[in-house]
């Protein structure tokens, strides 16, 4: 696995990704942040505050689910919280973009990094998914069947390695 | 043969301990404790914020304040026993470095302060809760105990996260 990450990590740098990178580490914005030492701490902590969120938004989704919690229907409880999921997710991507254009080498040119995105896209088209054809069918006060279960604990274990990615950036091999 | 010198306080006994070089020594352990920290602590931030929220009048006004906490309160406290478990041997590892870091001791300092506004919040405030259970307005003193927990574990994120930024510049 390490090795793997060190070979992609290498691949990364032969790319224009590099040069991307480089330029932005030129740029006024990153050059600001670089100087302002509470910059990254602050906003990683607005990006932890919105995994919160999310997290806990799926993780109460799930709970109805299983029927181990809530007193409103299925339906109700879905709405309330991917609503948040939502939000959470502008307030992810706008501080992680942050953190981006803070640190370009850093993020970009880190196979943990890149690992961590694809598996974020994929998080997302399956909240997506569920949000459109799974909860639909809670309407009307019905309770999940076997596949919305499935679906639930798969968004669980997703964004358990969407965060796991997120602090293994910092351990790159490469 | 130790290659590392006689502790001379507590705080180094704690950290040349078999279990603190091994963590401090591991490629791995230290990044996959930190990772099972953070899972718990979005956890615990998470769900007692979903209860705060409604005690202030943000969110979930609808529902029972006692069904809410009933709901989240499991989760809160094995992810906090999760979180503090991966936290303490965090800690073990550098631990002399740890207890000079200003930050993580005002970590410590707000950790208690969410505990002691969580205790008068449940022996005294929720004791009349029958009386506001499904008020969308609750008292002012749940109002505040809401917005108090808050506070109190926004601020146990940043001094956290600031000790990563700082651990070992001060000495």
């Amino acid at each position: 696995m390490g090795d793997l990450l060190f070979n992609f990590t290498e691949w990364l740098r032969g790319t224009p990704l590099t040069d991307l990178a480089l330029a932005m580490s030129e740029s006024a914005p990153t050059l600001w942040i670089g100087e302002h030492f509470w910059s990254i701490p602050i906003v990683q902590v607005i990006h932890i505050l919105a995994i919160a969120a999310s997290f806990a938004s799926i993780l109460m989704i799930n709970a109805r689910i299983l029927r181990l919690a809530g007193s409103s229907t299925l339906e109700e409880t879905t709405t309330r919280y991917v609503r948040v999921i939502w939000w959470a997710l502008v307030v992810l991507v706008l501080s992680g973009l942050v953190m981006i254009v803070g640190e370009p080498i850093r993020a970009l040119i880190n196979a943990v990094f890149w690992v961590k995105m694809t598996v974020f896209v994929i998080a997302i088209v399956f909240t997506v998914w569920f949000h459109k054809r799974v909860a639909r069918r809670f309407a009307g006060g019905a309770e999940a069947s076997a596949g919305a279960k499935a679906a639930g604990i798969l968004l669980v274990i997703l964004w358990c390695m969407i965060m796991t990615g997120g602090r293994w950036i910092a351990y790159n091999p490469g | 043969m130790s290659f590392y010198p006689e502790p001379t306080n507590i705080w180094e006994s704690i950290e040349y301990s078999t279990l603190g070089i091994t963590i401090a020594e591991s490629t791995w352990m230290f990044p996959t404790l930190e990772t099972i920290h953070v899972i718990a602590l979005v956890t615990v931030l998470g769900m007692i914020a979903i209860v705060d929220l409604r005690l202030i009048g943000v969110g979930s006004r609808q529902l029972a304040v006692t069904k809410l906490s009933k709901d989240t309160l499991p989760w809160v406290w094995g992810a906090f026993a999760l979180a503090a478990m991966s936290g303490g041997l965090l800690f073990v590892s550098k631990a002399s470095s740890y207890v000079i870091n200003p930050y993580f001791l005002w970590k410590m300092v707000m950790l208690t302060l969410a505990g002691f506004n969580m205790m008068y919040f449940h022996f005294f405030t929720y004791r009349t809760v029958e009386h506001w259970d499904l008020d969308p307005t609750v008292p002012i003193g749940a109002k505040i105990a809401g917005g108090l927990s808050l506070v109190f574990w926004l601020l146990v994120v940043f001094f956290g996260r600031a000790v990563g930024f700082t651990l070992g510049i001060f000495y």
